[in-house]
């Protein structure tokens, strides 16, 4: 008995190393220690074996048993840890396969530039509002010293719905609006879409957006526009980026200014996009004449104010080096899908 | 506005080049278009004497000329012009020469016979009839004077010097001549001005009365009104520096008289008129408004009809002029011109503008006039006039003159306070230094104590009211480079965007994050597009908010709808060959008021657009049933809608009974109309106003369920005309309470179920919230589904 009890062990464990799936492991012991197993019946056996050698027959079918049960064990470790690895490499897939197509979707660039513009001044604390596109000749010129056959409105060629109505040519009505409602301190700036008779070309369009900003407080000076100015062009166009004021005119503001910003693409050096002078032209700006205040009812002896306007198209081009401004009215999907 | 550098340089020292001067000027105020110089559409032109001109033994016409260029050797030149002879100077075009329009001048051989360059005339060198005399006849160019052979002839023709373009902006008219640019330029360079001592010799008998008349008959249109007399009038060119300064600010020389006129509207901002005064009717001028429906021809020929706001000149009868805008044919300066009435006068801005406008003419005059020409240097400028008379020798000036001034301009003064300036701009500028400041502009100005600033305006600088205006010419003359970037010291204010913002934002996430393309069409359209739409004669969207004066047909009229825009950028882009598309446009519309002279209410309006890849109907309705879930928002859903729209594939979708959103397909003869062929486009317009006030708060979340759910199927028959989106609503009021979810998993069409008969399945889950469901409840609920649908749509469980 003995001898069969080795040549058992023998075997056994000679066909467990041999298994090559957990499988044949089960198989394996199944058919040694099952129920109707080799070992089981050896040990049933066991009661026609003289008591005295009972003990010891019993102490060595218990260790044979114990050596097999751990060789499975070991063995079914190794092999699951074999075939995991096997799943594993024949899961392998092409990752540089494209996924299925999906659009992704994207804000127009215009509303891309706007949204970050809105956000730096409203995170200095300004509100954003709103105002009519068609707006009333009173709001869009007159408040702003702008009178009815002023050569200034040449500057600016009106759409006309009647003779006191027009398509607003810029967002300063939002302004002259906000400024009879409202007692200072006022903070605002008002982004939207203006129009122009200009017919489309590279660098115009007759439909485009402004933003406009407005503040109208106690001892607002000029630094006080060009520091908000310089905030703006650093967290627009990045850190170096700098205001450069040329003086000008603009019949609401007094003393006005034309706002240059360094030129993004050269940093300043002079290239073919600054035509050499490191400076961009971008916007006017200045402190707000104190005419304006009075017609709007706001006391000039007391509050002073600044006021600037942008266009958004404009920032736009300069921020995505976007060539030509009829890119941005004309919805060709292989530009707008660069955006996404 | 051009000016020649020389012509500055008469009256201030400019001592550094064009380039820095102009830099000089930008940086205070004065903007510069560019710096140019005349002559530079040609180089290497000298001038030639012709030492021999023999006929061209191969040629009819042409001629060999053996020309000195001022070089060793005599140049053999071959020309065809008749004029050409032995002892003439002309203008030789030398070998690798360029002229204008492209031309290079080469050595080569013209009929056998070597040519060395070319005898050029004024068109090949593309300047002007009078700025030379006889430069405009046939044939080449004779140079009259006795200049060195080999001498550029840009010397002789006075070209050459720098043309500073300036931009002068709407407040500084002053600076629209040459005195207001020196007198600028002398404060920027902190130089002197120094202006011509103005003295006119008289001669003759008589005064102007004993020539002329004038009446002014409306002085508020006209505020003041000079003329002076010259007899003896001998027309002929001008002198070469008058011609070349007048050719660098780009007007042509004509003659003595006219030059005189144009040269002192630039140097003094006075346009002027010079008569013929024999051809003024009985020698009377007045200045008058037109009658109603008086004809007038003006100097180009063209005829107008005129209207009582317009201010004419005329005779005792009829207009012969526009005031300030154009002369008339008759008394216009000819050859035998034999004497001189010179007008310089002061019209209104306004009322000059509106009569350009409405005429549709704008004259250098016009354009001065309506930004302000102040009428108390008149009589100055026209005083220059008679003075160049007397330079020129042209005439004789005639003792006295007119001058109708009844409300001389009141000189205007302030008291500015320094302290307040410093505040403005933000510098600390010193009293004194402002003080100078302001005299080196010829504001007159006196530092009172130490905050004080008295300051006297000069006339012309009409721009000057208040002491915000002085800040800035303080500032400006001290360096906008001295401004110091600081933050405002201010009360602190909540950063925010107003609501409507906020949600325009949201939905704009919301459709990009679906995987839509934003896009930008203009705010104003064509009215055949809203044609195109098939839109019943009394449809609202067909009244629009009108253009006065549209760039276009195709930009005339304020959107009502966004589709039509949409449909357009759909047909772009197939037309650009992009086969499939998701977009969305979020603008406004604009409804007319019902009132005339009311603003149009301007709505917000979302419109969505699919075309191509796998998109149907169903792909648009998802995307409006999804956004409008981010708003809490569920909305029933009934064929309905526009006839743009496909009849059997169109919704409209109401919550509470109101309109909310409408999609569908376009309507195949709507596509057409909009040259979209090839594939189907989806549209969805979502009415944002409407949907705005439906938002609902987010009130807190549901507790997550402590009891099992079951899930039981059912598939039942029912005809094909009914909505399976429809009985899944009925499912959904028929469950009740212990409802949790309701989804159709299957669409079966088949012959065993009969002809128009369709099976629809539908996968329902039970749950309540405080218990385990028990059989009994769930056959119960699942019953009185079954019965709905049965006495709702005829449904039958499907065996």
């Amino acid at each position: 008995m003995e001898n069969k009890l080795r040549e058992i062990q023998l075997r056994v464990m000679q066909s467990i190393e041999e298994a090559r799936q957990s499988a044949n492991l089960e198989q394996i012991r199944v058919s040694i220690l099952g129920k109707k197993g080799e070992l089981t019946g050896l040990l049933r056996g066991m009661g026609k074996l003289p008591p005295e050698e009972r003990p010891k027959m019993g102490q060595l079918v218990n260790d044979v048993r114990a050596a097999i049960e751990e060789k499975l064990e070991a063995r079914a470790a190794e092999l699951k840890e074999k075939e995991k690895a096997a799943r594993l490499e024949s899961e392998a897939i092409d990752v540089t396969l494209p996924g299925p197509e999906r659009g992704a979707g994207s804000l127009h660039p215009m509303n891309i530039a706007l949204q970050k513009m809105i956000e730096i001044f409203v995170g200095m604390g300004y509100e954003a509002v709103e105002g009519p596109e068609v707006e009333f000749d009173h709001y869009n010129f007159e408040l702003l010293n702008i009178p009815k056959n002023h050569p200034a409105r040449d500057a600016q060629d009106t759409f006309y719905v009647d003779d006191n109505i027009v398509l607003r040519t810029h967002t300063s009505p939002v302004q002259a609006r906000i400024m009879t409602t409202r007692k200072p301190p006022i903070r605002v700036i008002c982004p939207g879409r203006v129009y122009r008779a200009d017919e489309a070309d590279a660098t115009h369009s007759p439909v485009f957006h402004q933003m406009e900003g407005l503040v109208i407080d106690e001892n607002i000076t000029m630094g006080d526009l060009k520091g908000t100015l310089d905030e703006f062009a650093r967290q627009m166009f990045g850190e170096g980026i700098r205001t450069r004021f040329r003086p000008s005119f603009f019949p609401f503001t007094e003393p006005s200014a034309e706002v240059d910003l360094t030129c993004a693409n050269c940093r300043g050096e002079g290239c073919r996009m600054c035509k050499g002078t490191g400076w961009i032209e971008v916007l006017g700006a200045g402190m707000v004449n104190p005419r304006v205040l009075e017609m709007c009812g706001i006391d000039s002896t007391k509050y002073s104010g600044f006021a600037f306007g942008m266009g958004v198209e404009r920032m736009a081009l300069l921020k995505y080096n976007i060539p030509n401004l009829r890119y941005l009215y004309e919805n060709d999907l292989r530009f707008l899908t660069q955006y996404r | 506005m051009k000016v020649p550098m020389k012509w500055l340089k008469e009256y201030v020292d400019i001592d550094m080049s064009a380039e820095e001067y102009a830099s000089r000027m930008v940086m205070t105020g004065t903007a510069v278009e560019g710096v140019d110089k005349t002559g530079e559409q040609f180089d290497k032109v000298v001038v030639g004497k012709v030492l021999s001109c023999v006929d061209h033994p191969n040629s009819d016409h042409l001629h060999i000329c053996m020309v000195d260029v001022g070089g060793e050797e005599p140049l053999q030149i071959v020309c065809g012009a008749p004029n050409v002879h032995e002892g003439m100077r002309v203008a030789a075009a030398l070998d690798g020469a360029h002229l204008p329009g492209g031309v290079k001048i080469k050595k080569g051989k013209m009929r056998g016979e070597v040519s060395m360059g070319m005898l050029c005339s004024g068109p090949e060198l593309d300047v002007p009839a009078g700025l030379y005399p006889h430069i405009g006849d046939e044939g080449i160019i004779e140079i009259f004077e006795d200049v060195a052979p080999g001498t550029d002839v840009k010397e002789v023709f006075g070209l050459g010097d720098d043309i500073i373009d300036f931009e002068i902006l709407a407040n500084r008219p002053d600076c629209l001549s040459v005195w207001g640019l020196a007198r600028e330029s002398s404060a920027v360079l902190e130089n002197h001005f120094v202006m011509p001592e103005i003295a006119v010799e008289e001669k003759g008998t008589g005064t102007f009365d004993d020539y002329a008349k004038v009446k002014v008959l409306d002085d508020v249109t006209c505020p003041r009104y000079c003329a002076r007399i010259v007899t003896n009038v001998k027309i002929g060119p001008s002198p070469k520096w008058m011609r070349e300064y007048l050719y660098g600010a780009g007007v042509r020389p004509i003659n003595n008289i006219v030059d005189i006129t144009n040269f002192v509207m630039l140097e003094t901002g006075h346009p002027m008129h010079a008569f013929d005064l024999s051809k003024v009717k009985d020698q009377t001028i007045v200045v008058r408004r037109a009658k109603a429906g008086e004809h007038l021809t003006t100097l180009d020929g063209k005829e107008h009809v005129l209207d009582e706001s317009m201010l004419v000149i005329a005779d005792n009868e009829n207009a012969t002029g526009l005031a300030g805008i154009m002369g008339g044919e008759e008394s216009e300066i000819v050859n035998d011109t034999a004497s001189v009435l010179f007008e310089c006068a002061a019209f209104e801005r306004a009322n000059n503008r509106v009569t350009a406008r409405k005429l549709g003419i704008r004259t250098e005059s016009s354009g001065r006039f309506e930004k302000g020409v102040c009428p108390d240097t008149a009589m100055e400028a026209l005083n220059r006039a008679c003075m160049l008379v007397n330079m020129l020798e042209c005439g004789d000036v005639v003792p006295g003159a007119y001058d109708n001034y009844p409300r001389p301009q009141e000189t205007k003064e302030i008291d500015a306070s320094v302290s307040r300036i410093c505040r403005r701009i933000g510098v600390n500028v010193p009293g004194e230094v402002m003080e100078d400041i302001l005299n080196r502009l010829y504001i007159d100005t006196t530092l009172v104590g130490e905050d004080t600033l008295h300051c006297v305006f000069p006339a012309y600088r009409q721009d000057m009211e208040n002491e915000a205006d002085v800040s800035e010419e303080v500032l400006r003359m001290y360096g906008y480079d001295h401004i110091p970037s600081t933050l405002m010291n201010a009360v602190t204010m909540p950063g925010y965007r107003n609501e409507k913002l906020v949600f325009n934002d949201r939905v704009k996430a919301a459709l990009v994050g679906m995987g839509l393309y934003e896009v930008l069409n203009y705010s104003f359209i064509s009215p055949k597009w809203i044609d195109k739409l098939n839109l019943p004669e009394d449809d609202a969207r067909r009244n629009a908010v009108v253009l006065r004066n549209p760039l276009g047909e195709d930009t005339s009229v304020m959107r009502t709808s966004l589709v039509p825009s949409m449909l357009n950028t759909v047909a772009a882009n197939l037309n650009r060959g992009i086969g499939e598309g998701m977009l969305f446009e979020l603008s406004k519309t604009f409804v007319p008021a019902e009132t005339a002279g009311e603003l149009p209410a301007e709505r917000n309006a979302l419109c969505v657009g699919i075309f191509g890849g796998d998109a149907d109907f169903y792909t648009v309705k998802n995307i409006v049933t999804w956004l409008l879930a981010k708003f809490g928002v569920t909305a029933t859903i009934a064929t309905a809608g526009d006839a743009y729209y496909h009849p059997g594939r169109k919704a409209v979708m109401d919550v509470e009974g109101k309109q909310i959103a409408a999609l569908g397909e376009i309507h195949p003869d709507v596509a057409e109309a909009f040259d979209i062929s090839g594939k189907r486009v989806y549209v969805a317009e979502i009415d944002l106003d409407a949907l705005r006030p439906l938002e609902k708060d987010f009130y807190g979340v549901k507790p997550l369920p402590k009891f099992p759910a079951v899930s039981r199927d059912i598939a039942v028959v029912v005809d094909e005309a009914v909505g399976a989106g429809t009985m899944m609503d009925a499912i959904r009021k028929a469950a009740g309470k212990t409802l949790e979810d309701v989804k159709l998993f299957d669409i079966y069409r088949g012959d065993k179920l009969g002809k128009g008969k369709k099976s629809v399945a539908y996968a329902i889950t039970l749950r309540a919230a405080d218990r385990t469901l028990t059989d009994e409840e769930i056959n119960n609920t699942m019953e009185k589904v079954l019965k709905a649908l049965n006495t709702q749509f005829g449904a039958e469980l499907r065996a």
